[in-house]
């Protein structure tokens, strides 16, 4: 695996527990989500968390995202612990290290494709003229050349994906997270998509950290983790 | 995110509400024009006044009286710092008859120091004042009260107002006329005649009522008229000096005031009455103000609504932006732009309004009052019913703008308490 990819830890997860509290006021019961985890990806990978609904993996991805702090435990990315820092600085690094694709897209009604895709871009403060030469070049890179001035509901699922997956990758960040990125699409488009995640990770050396529970997706990547019950389940790593 | 990134942000949002956004502005307007417009009157009739008590007299003018059994020490008033001229007309308990061609009317004689009244800056209509002593400056209304001996005998049998003679209607500048003695029990005037030639007419006096009919001499010539009663046999009559302290400057009267009170004298001057109808007119337009603002308050709970609806609407919206890099500050900050937008689109409309709203009042109830009391001439007063001074908009503006930023401020700090898994997980 080393020779394939970079070799340098791009996220190491320690000893990561977490509970969740259920249940009216008062009378909540404790459910714990994450049990213990630890595991590394190194740069340049594509890693997939996969397992039934239920199991954690979501959560495991909001906490490594910095959505949410473990409980428990240590997460570092990029070499820096993200349960240290506070709200605008987790905004921050996530502005500079992550890009996110979701499952339903997340799209902003309101903006054009373009728009969308540049949106990261403008959180940075980039000025006008530079947004649009770098949006220009990623909407080419993923295929979305005409479609710009397009709004997300003139748009199919499989364009939409693409242009999630262009807002994640504008800012060239380091590393992205996929949420069931193909989990809205027909299996036609999740191949085109998983074909395009692929090359992406080739031509850019993005490290690619997916949730889902379809094990085609799952077999894009390089390593798999298989999550149940808050525990990854030993064996399942590739 | 780039200022300019942040207003187009906010103008998108705005775009896509546009109706509510219209009435929460409405609502901004009418609560911020119905400040300014209600302080306003407080404002307008504070200005009638104030003119009121202006045009009556010098504004540069202060009354001095002396206490009883005293006398006005000049010496000690002249001290006083910014005193600009110190007039003192005298006047005769007599009766002054002044003669111009077949003409006759009886005036009131004032003798004054001529250098005094120039300093004062005794205004004249017409013409110039007097160099020497036989030069004389007369009253607005001395040439139409000129009248013939067949039109006094016409007036003393009674005339309508409208019928009373015009006396001499051509210029009195120039003219010579001559003055003559008649003590009060007295059946005939003095053989003396003193001649005297007109140079200059003083102003209309403010107040329509006022007939001047006076005429101001040097008062070198008291010894001389005051000669003509011994000469005569007679006794000579009371003198009275009425003294006026001119400042040399309006801001000057208040302290000027101040210092003649201080040693002792009746004191009567604008500043002082002034000073009285803008401490009442203050309670007043800070009542009107308090008034205003409830209705600026009431336009507040709009904009709170539309700023909660407007963060609830955007959840999933704000949670992407947040899942993507955006600081919660950037998030507060946008939400307040957009509740200070709306808070400044509203009070700019509300001056535009108040503004009119003030001109048509001004320009519109005079002849409305002046139609509903039947009185054509007072459609022509120039009353302030209302008046915006810079002030005012400043204040409302201030207040309008806080309000609408105060309350969006708490929606925008829900706004950056959203919680990004929930917000994703909203259905779209």
């Amino acid at each position: 695996m080393s020779s394939e990819t970079g070799g340098k830890k791009m996220i190491k997860v320690k000893q990561v527990n977490h509970t969740f509290l259920i249940g009216k006021k008062g009378k909540e019961k404790k459910v714990p989500v994450l049990k213990g985890l630890s595991f590394e990806v190194e740069k340049g990978e594509i890693v997939a968390i996969i397992g039934k609904s239920g199991s954690g993996k979501s959560t495991l991805l909001h906490t490594i995202a910095g959505f949410m702090s473990p409980e428990q435990g240590s997460i570092t990315v990029n070499g820096q612990e993200t349960a240290n820092l506070n709200e605008t600085e987790r905004a921050a690094f996530r502005l500079n290290n992550f890009g996110f694709i979701f499952q339903n897209f997340q799209l902003m009604p309101g903006l054009t494709a373009f728009e969308n895709v540049e949106l990261p871009l403008k959180l940075k403060g980039i000025s006008a003229k530079q947004r649009k030469a770098s949006v220009k070049q990623m909407m080419d890179k993923v295929g979305l050349t005409e479609v710009g001035d397009h709004y997300p509901n003139e748009l199919s699922g499989g364009q939409q994906q693409r242009v999630s997956i262009a807002r994640a990758l504008i800012t060239n960040p380091p590393i992205l997270f996929a949420d069931e990125p193909t989990g809205s699409l027909d299996s036609e488009t999740e191949q085109d998509i998983l074909l395009l995640i692929q090359n992406l990770n080739q031509t850019l050396g993005v490290t690619f950290v997916m949730i889902t529970h379809d094990e085609e997706v799952a077999s894009i990547a390089h390593r798999t983790f298989k999550m149940r019950d808050g525990e990854l389940v030993k064996g399942d790593l590739q | 995110m780039l200022f300019k990134d942040q207003v187009d942000f906010v103008r998108q949002h705005i775009k896509k509400n546009k109706l509510r956004v219209f009435m929460t502005i409405l609502a901004a307007t009418m609560g911020c024009a119905f400040l300014i417009v209600l302080a306003s009157i407080g404002f307008g009739i504070q200005d009638t006044m104030r003119k009121e008590i202006l045009q009556d007299q010098a504004i540069t003018q202060v009354e001095v009286f002396p206490s009883e059994n005293e006398e006005l020490n000049l010496k000690e008033i002249k001290a006083v710092p910014f005193i600009g001229a110190i007039v003192q007309r005298t006047s005769m308990d007599t009766m002054t008859s002044f003669h111009f061609e077949d003409r006759m009317m009886s005036g009131d004689l004032r003798l004054t120091d001529m250098k005094e009244e120039e300093q004062s800056n005794l205004k004249l209509s017409e013409g110039r004042l007097p160099k020497n002593e036989s030069e004389i400056i007369v009253g607005y209304h001395f040439a139409k009260n000129l009248w013939t001996d067949a039109e006094r005998i016409k007036v003393e049998e009674g005339v309508e107002e409208a019928d009373l003679p015009k006396g001499y209607e051509k210029s009195i500048i120039g003219k010579e006329v001559s003055l003559s003695l008649q003590p009060y029990e007295s059946d005939g005037a003095f053989p003396e005649r003193w001649d005297f030639t007109v140079v200059g007419v003083m102003e209309n006096p403010a107040k329509d009522w006022i007939v001047d009919s006076s005429i101001l001499m040097d008062e070198s010539w008291l010894p001389k008229l005051t000669a003509a009663y011994e000469a005569n046999g007679e006794q000579v009559p009371e003198i009275y000096t009425n003294t006026k302290i001119y400042t040399s400057s309006l801001e000057h009267v208040k302290s000027v005031t101040k210092d003649l009170k201080d040693m002792g004298y009746n004191v009567f001057s604008v500043s002082e009455q002034l000073e009285q109808i803008d401490v009442f007119f203050m309670a007043f337009k800070i009542g009107l103000i308090f008034v205003g603002t409830i209705a600026i308050l009431i336009s507040s709970i709009g904009i709170f609504n539309t700023m909660t609806m407007a963060v609830t609407e955007r959840t999933r919206e704000i949670g992407v932006m947040k899942a993507i890099g955006a600081s919660p500050k950037l998030i507060e900050r946008l939400f307040l732009m957009e509740s200070a937008w709306i808070g400044i689109i509203g009070t700019l409309l509300a001056i535009v309004i108040s503004y009119a709203v003030s001109f048509l009042a001004n320009w519109l109830l005079p002849l409305v009052v002046g139609a509903a009391l039947g009185e054509d001439e007072f459609s022509d007063l120039s009353i302030t019913f209302s008046l915006i001074p810079w002030q005012l908009v400043l204040l409302a503006s201030a207040m309008s703008i806080g309000v609408a930023m105060i309350s969006g401020w708490r929606p925008a700090r829900k706004a950056t308490k959203i919680d990004v898994i929930q917000a994703l997980r909203q259905e779209l």
